[in-house]
């Protein structure tokens, strides 16, 4: 169940750091567009944050809560503190942070799968 | 605490044009640094109190300079920056002489080998970027390019 999600995640941290780096090529600062998709992506992290909170609850998975929750929470914060440093910028730097914070959910995505399966 | 910048109109901000992008990568850092050293000192702080009680300092001390780059305060920024160089160099080089004491879990451990050696790195970015935006801004290069198109 927490497979596909994770993907669905992945997927969508990808997408919005491909749509960050044409930004950055094209030397365009965060539009009002893209923190929508970066509002799409919180969405899914917390909709998979409930999931995993359920299939934790019931006792199904072996997981070390202190440490799934650390990534959990970790992943929650970057991208809506991200997006807010980013559009305060009008240079294409801000662009750069947003392509940061996309890959940095990306990975922590990566490292939360690791430790569901491990 | 007023939000307002601490240093002069003579300097460039630190937060701002690539700035932008030091502060977001510091915040990145600190948000792990802090959060692994929360975990650490949380669930198995017995097992080596010296090593967790420092990586959360480590965290910490991140976070503050996360602030103090992002808010323009200089003089906490060069502290807390100069504070991260001597941390990763010393407790990098003694994490890879005697093992024992400093087991590979901390940011700073191994050089910071385990996060792709940023916490190496950025440092000596940081206090570069002190030192460039410190100069006064008339001899300088203007801080941003053209204004880009916004919509």
């Amino acid at each position: 169940m927490f497979l596909p999600l994770a993907l669905l995640v992945a997927a969508l941290c990808l997408a919005l750091a491909a749509w960050a780096t044409w930004f950055v090529v094209a030397d365009r600062a965060v539009v009002l567009r893209q923190l929508w998709g970066a509002a799409v992506v919180e969405g899914v992290l917390l909709l998979q944050a409930v999931v995993l909170a359920v299939v934790q609850a019931r006792g199904d998975q072996d997981v070390d809560g202190w440490l799934l929750w650390g990534y959990v929470v970790t992943q929650l914060i970057v991208l809506p503190v991200a997006a807010a440093w980013a559009f305060a910028e009008r240079t294409r730097w801000s662009s750069v942070v947003l392509l940061v914070a996309a890959l940095t959910v990306a990975f922590l995505e990566l490292r939360l799968l690791q430790i569901w399966g491990a | 605490m007023t939000a307002a910048p601490a240093s002069t109109s003579a300097h460039r901000p630190t937060g701002a044009g690539a700035g932008r992008l030091l502060v977001a990568v510091y915040g990145v850092l600190a948000l792990a640094a802090t959060a692994r050293g929360l975990y650490q000192v949380a669930t198995k702080l017995d097992e080596a109190p010296v090593a967790y009680v420092l990586s959360l300092v480590a965290g910490i001390v991140y976070v503050v300079a996360t602030f103090a780059l992002a808010r323009d305060h200089r003089a906490l920024a060069w502290a807390t920056v100069g504070f991260e160089l001597l941390g990763v160099l010393t407790v990098g080089t003694l994490s890879m002489v005697d093992v024992g004491d400093f087991p590979d879990e901390t940011v700073w451990s191994q050089l910071g080998a385990g996060y792709g050696y940023v916490p190496l790195v950025l440092p000596f970015v940081g206090l570069w970027w002190l030192r460039r935006t410190g100069r006064t801004a008339a001899v300088d290069t203007p801080p941003s390019g053209a204004p880009p198109a916004v919509g």
